[in-house]
């Protein structure tokens, strides 16, 4: 008779080969976030440190925020039914010892662990689980990453205090790495109960190893440690409760009041070094932490409905030619970091690099458009028929990668026009489908991500192409439980998406914070948010 | 007794009446406006502060956002939203934020005195330092001394906030460790950017009340007070002092519209939450009730400084009184008959 759990972590064992070498391949700088805890001291020699962010989380909790800032604060409180080894890609029990999905990804067994309860007293059952993911599942789209992690949720059923089933009227494949993050962190009863406004103001009580304590917006956020914590999952390094009492993360928005606060000792941790800073943290007194988003990384995303010339196949081939992402990388780019290579991150499980694809050939590109018809007009500019070869990209962050890729298709004769606009007005583009290339990056943690982004069935419906063959890869993917089958179609639908121009990958975002050297215990997660349990300052 | 003192009634509303009236012209005014330009901006306020709380995975389809504009009252036509956020705001409800979820009441009230503290040392550093340069070059005997202190103020206006900030940031919080640099945690937190903002506003006050000053020190009363051998700092601030108020209290009431776009950039160099940084926030977030009910507190809090210094004309110049005025008409008939 085997083990559930240890027949899926079998399962499973394949995502994790393909991610640590991807990994391995991600992390040729900044990688030392895990370190080896053998034979440290898990003590701390100061109790508050204080992790200075680059914005208001506007809603903390971690169930209803998109936010990286504020899903960042969010995990030290909550915990996770599951957990996934960040370099493996492994899932590993955390509040449930065990777990198991039917073939058909439809429903989703659970075995809470004996003797977790929550700050407020409570104790941990699967009445309470239930409650979160009705709650949850009730807020719809306000809570638009858990609502993606529930599609097709239908109901718990609870067996008894710590057995119950979570059940999908359609396969769900993104639910059991879902259960990994703070999204689907559970919350105490009370707070599942409170309404969506509240618990964006005051917080949510989590068994996590620690608290809310304060939140002033667009001031600061305080949390404080829990005495008699017991569950950390097995990744952590330690166990028993947090190392450091309380954490303070003042809100400090102006790059430059981060960078000379870690200078100067005020701050022991900031989130988001600004790339062109990394140098000045090199020195031996402070250390660098990164690592790339998971996900889609940012490219152009084309709406062929809206445009003839980027309905053009030949011209799709041709910019993903002309672009450079080596020297895009090292001009926009974290230092050490990875060219964006595919239709995932180098972080996300299932990457495949479609380098070979996508190696720049500045000739090849020109003589494709020749033989497309596009010729070169007097002003530098390519035409056909008297079409101009000129598209615009709409965008509402990262113009510089924008303009390095506009000056790369400058030189075979692409018109590239850059819309930065607002975040509303980037959406509100998506709604009206009225934009020849969007160019953004997707974050989740799972391959599905592809999904999001280029199923013509995703309600998100940010790519508009025509690729059948990839429609059907897609969706398929999604309904596997086989996860050396699933992967397979992953990998197909990477190939796909690269050799029909359906995206063009441009650059790899990247996660890059900065401590003083007597940090210790900083990680990241697989979904490049942060663990702080074991985070802790040496004398 | 009787008619005199309905007299008096009907004076005072004849001064209060006209400048009430402005008060409430002025915030009309700012909440008409600001209602009209966060209309007649492009794209759609909605998604813009969606996108706040929902990063990637903002709603797009129609449908879903039809549902949300109606949650947020921003269905009705732009007459209904028009009187209905006015009758609102009327009754000190201000809304919800779109973005954040909070009531804009609260936002309001919790930036508002971080904003308040600094805008308020500000004019203190400001005013006194002005006063002071003006008062060593009132005293002054040299010419070119004097010169040279009229000289110094207005660099404060010709150094743009973002960058002196920088530089008191690097001297005072990363080179000496003396002053915290940032955020709004630290009680002396309130020093530099209050500093900052203390030159550009203290320079445009020192134009003003030294021009008035050196106005004054041609004047023939200030020369028959030298010639009668009253000490100049005497002359300063028993005569020339309470003559050069005027103008200045005048500038000190506009200063306050100035604060209030200071404190903006100010709060952003120094990452302080306050009014200045919760509505370039909201201006990018289009958070159309957040701009809406801050525009409104700015305009009462101007309207409500300028009322008083309307009012503290009266207490400084006793010829804009007007019992004051008549005395001074008598006075003068008075004189003309006599000569």
């Amino acid at each position: 008779m085997t083990n559930p759990s240890h027949r899926l972590r079998r399962a499973l064992a394949p995502i994790g080969a393909v991610a640590a070498l991807s990994l391995l391949a991600a992390c040729s700088s900044g990688g030392g976030a895990t370190t080896d805890s053998g034979s440290q001291d898990m003590t701390s020699a100061r109790d508050t440190l204080i992790f200075a962010i680059k914005e208001d989380p506007t809603c903390i909790d971690p169930q209803q925020t998109t936010l990286t800032t504020s899903l960042n604060i969010g995990r030290q409180v909550v915990d996770s039914l599951v957990d996934q080894n960040a370099e493996t890609g492994e899932i590993v029990p955390w509040l449930a010892s065990e777990y198991t999905a039917n073939d058909e990804l439809t429903s989703f067994d659970f075995t809470l662990r004996d003797g977790v309860t929550f700050s407020d007293g409570s104790a941990l059952t699967s009445d309470t689980v239930k409650a979160n993911f009705d709650a949850l599942f009730a807020l719809g789209r306000t809570a638009s990453l858990a609502s993606q992690y529930l599609a097709g949720y239908t109901d718990t059923t609870v067996v008894d205090d710590t057995h119950f089933t979570v059940n999908f009227s359609a396969p769900n494949v993104v639910f059991l790495q879902g259960a990994s993050t703070m999204t689907l962190g559970i919350v105490a009863g009370a707070s599942a109960t409170a309404s969506p406004e509240e618990r964006c103001t005051t917080g949510v009580i989590g068994s996590g190893p620690f608290t809310f304590t304060s939140y002033t917006p667009n001031d600061s956020v305080v949390i404080s440690a829990r005495e008699g914590y017991g569950w950390p999952s097995e990744l952590r390094q330690h166990t028993g409760d947090a190392l450091v009492k309380t954490i303070e993360f003042p809100v400090i928005t102006e790059n430059g009041n981060r960078t000379g606060g870690l200078e100067s000792g005020e701050y022991d941790i900031i989130q988001d070094v600004p790339y062109i800073d990394a140098a000045r943290f090199e020195s031996g007194d402070f250390q660098l932490f990164s690592k790339a988003n998971t996900g889609v990384p940012n490219g152009l995303i084309p709406n062929l409905k809206h445009s003839s010339v980027v309905a053009d196949p030949a011209v799709r081939k041709a910019i993903q030619l002309a672009t450079d992402r080596e020297e895009i990388r090292d001009l926009t780019g974290a230092p050490g970091s990875e060219a964006a290579s595919s239709a995932l991150t180098s972080s996300t499980t299932g990457f495949v690099s479609q380098a070979d694809a996508l190696a720049t050939d500045v000739d090849a590109a020109a003589k494709g458009l020749e033989a497309a018809g596009w010729k070169l007009g007097s002003d530098g500019i390519r035409e056909k028929n008297g079409q101009k070869l000129t598209f615009t990209v709409t965008a509402f962050y990262a113009q510089d990668v924008l303009e390095v890729a506009q000056m790369q298709l400058k030189k075979v004769g692409i018109d590239m026009q850059i819309n930065i606009t607002d975040a509303g007005g980037f959406f509100g583009a998506i709604s009206s489908g009225d934009y020849d290339f969007l160019a953004a990056a997707l974050t989740r943690t799972d391959p599905d991500a592809l999904r999001t982004v280029f199923s013509q069935a995703a309600a998100s419906k940010w790519a508009i192409i025509d690729d059948p063959a990839l429609e059907s890869v897609l969706i398929e993917q999604s309904t596997l439980n086989d996860t050396e089958a699933r992967m397979a179609l992953v990998a197909e639908a990477q190939k796909l998406i690269i050799e029909n121009g359906d995206f063009i990958p441009l650059l790899e975002t990247v996660q890059l914070h900065g401590a003083s050297s007597a940090i210790q215990g900083f990680e990241f997660d697989s979904a490049s948010r942060i663990q702080l349990y074991d985070v802790r300052a040496t004398s | 007794m009787k008619p005199n003192n309905d007299s008096r009634a009907k004076r005072a509303l004849r001064f209060i009446g006209p400048r009430l009236f402005q008060f409430v012209f002025v915030i009309w005014a700012a909440y008409t406006l600001t209602f009209l330009l966060l209309h007649l901006l492009p794209g759609d306020p909605l998604i813009a502060a969606l996108s706040v709380k929902g990063g990637d995975a903002t709603p797009t389809d129609p449908d879903e956002l039809r549902e949300l504009r109606a949650r947020y009252g921003l269905d009705g036509s732009m007459w209904d939203q028009y009187v209905t956020n006015g009758l609102a705001a009327l009754r000190g409800d201000l809304g919800v934020s779109i973005a954040t979820g909070q009531n804009v009441g609260d936002m309001i009230a919790r930036a508002l005195p971080n904003t308040a503290i600094v805008a308020i040392l500000a004019l203190v550093i400001g005013v006194t330092v002005s006063m002071v340069i003006t008062y060593w070059a009132f005293v002054a005997r040299r010419s070119w001394l004097r010169n040279s202190l009229l000289q110094i103020p207005p660099l404060g206006v010709a150094i743009p906030a973002f960058f002196s900030g920088l530089v008191l940031v690097s001297v005072f919080a990363y080179g000496l460790g003396l002053l915290p640099s940032s955020g709004s945690r630290n009680p002396l937190s309130p020093i530099l950017p209050a500093v900052t903002l203390a030159m550009p506003v203290g320079a445009i006050f020192f134009q003003v009340f030294s021009a008035a000053v050196l106005e004054a020190r041609a004047s023939s009363y200030v020369f028959t007070a030298i010639a009668k051998g009253v000490s100049l700092p005497l002359l300063f601030f028993r005569h020339v002092l309470r003559n050069a108020l005027l103008p200045s209290i005048t500038i000190l009431g506009l200063l306050i519209g100035y604060l209030a776009g200071g404190t903006a950039v100010v709060e952003s160099v120094f990452s302080r939450d306050g009014i200045g940084r919760l509505t370039v926030d909201a201006v990018l977030a289009r958070d159309g009730n957040v701009v809406q009910g801050v525009v409104l507190v700015v305009a009462v809090v101007y309207s409500v400084v300028n009322l008083l210094v309307d009012l503290s004309y009266g207490l400084i110049d006793p010829r804009i009184r007007p019992a004051g005025r008549r005395r001074v008409r008598a006075a003068h008939d008075a004189a003309v008959v006599a000569s």
